[in-house]
């Protein structure tokens, strides 16, 4: 339980606060008014003949981005989540959007009358591709933003259905048996068999793999165990260690395994201990109960689970089947079968 | 001589379970429920022995292993004993690598956690078959990986890993000892070594490993 609780839900961190200092946006004015100077004085100097008609243009052009970039970078900086920034603007920021717009205008149209070609053809193309560039440039922010709030959005879609599925689940398996212990709440055998069984699905659901029986030899065993568990209403503590896709003879060793901790059930105490290991040779399973524990060669000819469904099915594929116990003592039951290719 | 406890939970069903379980030998001298109040009662009563929920709330969010790490050093002879429902391989190899001395699932009966107590009070490492499992998983001892020098910290020994399988096949200490003609002191000692490479192994990704070991 406590592993859904305490998981923190992933949130999207937020952009730090930026601060809109006027006295620096002054101070950034100032310097382009020296720089404006300096262009007048180099101007006078050198004279404009040799001045290439596209500087103008692209200094205001300049100027107006920063204009109109820095109050939107101000106000969608305080607030990620909003695409209308009038609430957010204050009056200085207004007329600093304004005049950059004025201004990236104004270098647009003085771009457009621009005359630096002969061909009218070329001139049309050019300067129509270059004013819808400029319009594009000076409102990037905006659609930067809603770009990114797109983006912001699916993650918020992804996390809410991924938030629905849990509780869909929760809700199928352990809402309703919840209600079914409720209900049956005198039955300390089905409340006990109920919990179990829950139990196990929450585990697999929070912790496991979850793979296909058939793709796994350890999921295989734990449904075999599971089933014993329900059946016989015992506990019986499952480690497996390895994995493979399931075999002929692996199916079989599962089944043999699904015998020996059914009759452990049976027959024996708790606690009841299952270790199933496959290594690169072998598979090999110990099944094994806390007493009372008999004499293995006492076991009448006629009892079929031990000889038939353990014993004679392991040594079937090959393996070999030990029953370790005496009376008063815990029985252990080993299962080896070596590994083919198949 | 009784040992003292420290039972750390956030939910005061399972605090108050575990404290009625626990045998008369054993003394609890303080009970927390989130990471800050738990660092707070470890430095206070300094016990012998923390019972650590894994997933705690408060702190980091890293539960246990914020709990750990914030004691670290800060408490002499103090000795951890992790408590958990998780079965995840995450949970247990962090929790054993931040420092805990054992692994025990809430399921253990009353005189076996008493025991599990008391063990890690005298120093011995506390494995669970589970976590008897994840070790044999992760350090490849079902691929075959065997270390040929005791002191390899990467993979386990031929008897370490016999020790492990013991465990793991639900074999307590004395019969992991009868079972292999050693005595049950020697069974401790490969235990704790076992545990030693567990915390100090270079496979840093242990409980990643352990998910990609299993396929042989």
């Amino acid at each position: 339980m406590d592993a859904v609780t305490t998981a923190p839900t992933p949130r999207v961190a937020r952009p730090l606060q930026r601060r809109r200092g006027a006295p620096v946006w002054w101070r950034a004015l100032g310097g382009v008014a020296m720089l404006a100077i300096a262009g007048v004085l180099a101007f006078d100097r050198w004279g404009g003949e040799d001045l290439p008609g596209w500087l103008i243009p692209l200094i205001l052009f300049l100027v107006s981005l920063a204009l109109t970039w820095s109050p939107l970078d101000g106000a969608f900086g305080q607030d990620p989540w909003r695409l209308d920034v009038s609430g957010l603007f204050r009056r200085d920021d207004w007329w600093r959007l304004l005049i950059g717009l004025a201004l990236g205008i104004t270098a647009l149209w003085w771009f457009a009358l621009w005359d630096y070609t002969d061909s009218m053809a070329v001139r049309s193309v050019v300067t129509t591709l270059v004013i819808l560039l400029g319009l594009g440039l000076m409102l990037a922010p905006w659609w930067m933003r809603a770009i990114r709030q797109v983006s912001i959005e699916r993650q918020a879609r992804i996390r809410e259905h991924e938030r629905a599925e849990i509780a869909a689940h929760l809700h199928d398996s352990v809402l309703q048996t919840l209600t079914l212990i409720r209900a049956r709440a005198t039955d300390p055998d089905a409340v006990a068999r109920l919990a179990r069984a829950q139990e196990r699905d929450l585990r697999a659901y929070l912790y496991g793999e979850r793979r296909d029986p058939d793709a796994s030899v350890a999921t295989a065993v734990a449904e075999a165990i599971g089933e014993v568990e329900d059946a016989h209403s015992v506990v019986v503590d499952t480690v497996t260690v390895g994995d493979a896709p399931l075999t002929e003879d692996l199916r079989a060793a599962v089944a043999a395994t699904r015998e020996a901790a059914k009759n452990a059930a049976r027959h024996g105490i708790g606690p009841i201990s299952v270790y199933a290991e496959l290594t690169a040779d072998a598979f090999e399973v110990f099944v094994r109960d806390a007493g009372p524990g008999f004499d293995p060669r006492a076991i009448p000819d006629d009892r079929l689970g031990i000889r038939q469904s353990i014993i004679g099915r392991v040594e079937r594929h090959g393996g070999h089947a030990e029953i370790h116990s005496s009376p008063g003592g815990r029985t252990e039951v080993a299962l080896s079968i070596p590994r083919r290719e198949s | 001589m009784s040992v003292t406890v420290v039972i750390v939970d956030d939910h005061d069903v399972i605090r108050v379970g575990v404290r009625e379980s626990l045998d008369d030998q054993i003394e609890v001298v303080g009970e927390a429920r989130d990471v800050e109040s738990a660092i707070a009662e470890i430095l206070d009563k300094r016990p012998e022995v923390v019972i650590l929920d894994v997933h705690l709330p408060g702190g980091t969010g890293a539960g246990a292993l914020d709990v750990l790490a914030e004691i670290k050093g800060r408490v002499e002879g103090t000795r951890t004993l992790a408590l958990s429902v998780s079965d995840s391989a995450e949970d247990v190899v962090s929790v054993i690598r931040a420092g805990a001395r054992g692994y025990v699932t809430k399921s253990i009966s009353g005189p076996e956690l008493s025991d599990a107590v008391r063990r890690v009070a005298g120093g011995d490492a506390v494995f669970s078959p589970r976590l008897a499992g994840f070790v044999l998983d992760a350090f490849g001892a079902a691929g075959g990986e065997v270390a040929i020098e005791d002191d390899e910290l990467d993979q386990l020994t031929a008897r370490e890993q016999e020790v492990m399988r013991l465990i793991a096949r639900g074999y307590t200490y004395r019969e992991v000892g009868e079972k292999l003609f050693i005595s049950i002191k020697t069974v401790e000692t490969h235990v704790g070594k076992v545990l030693h490479k567990l915390q100090l192994s270079n496979r840093h990704e242990l409980a990643h490993w352990a998910a990609q070991r299993r396929i042989v």
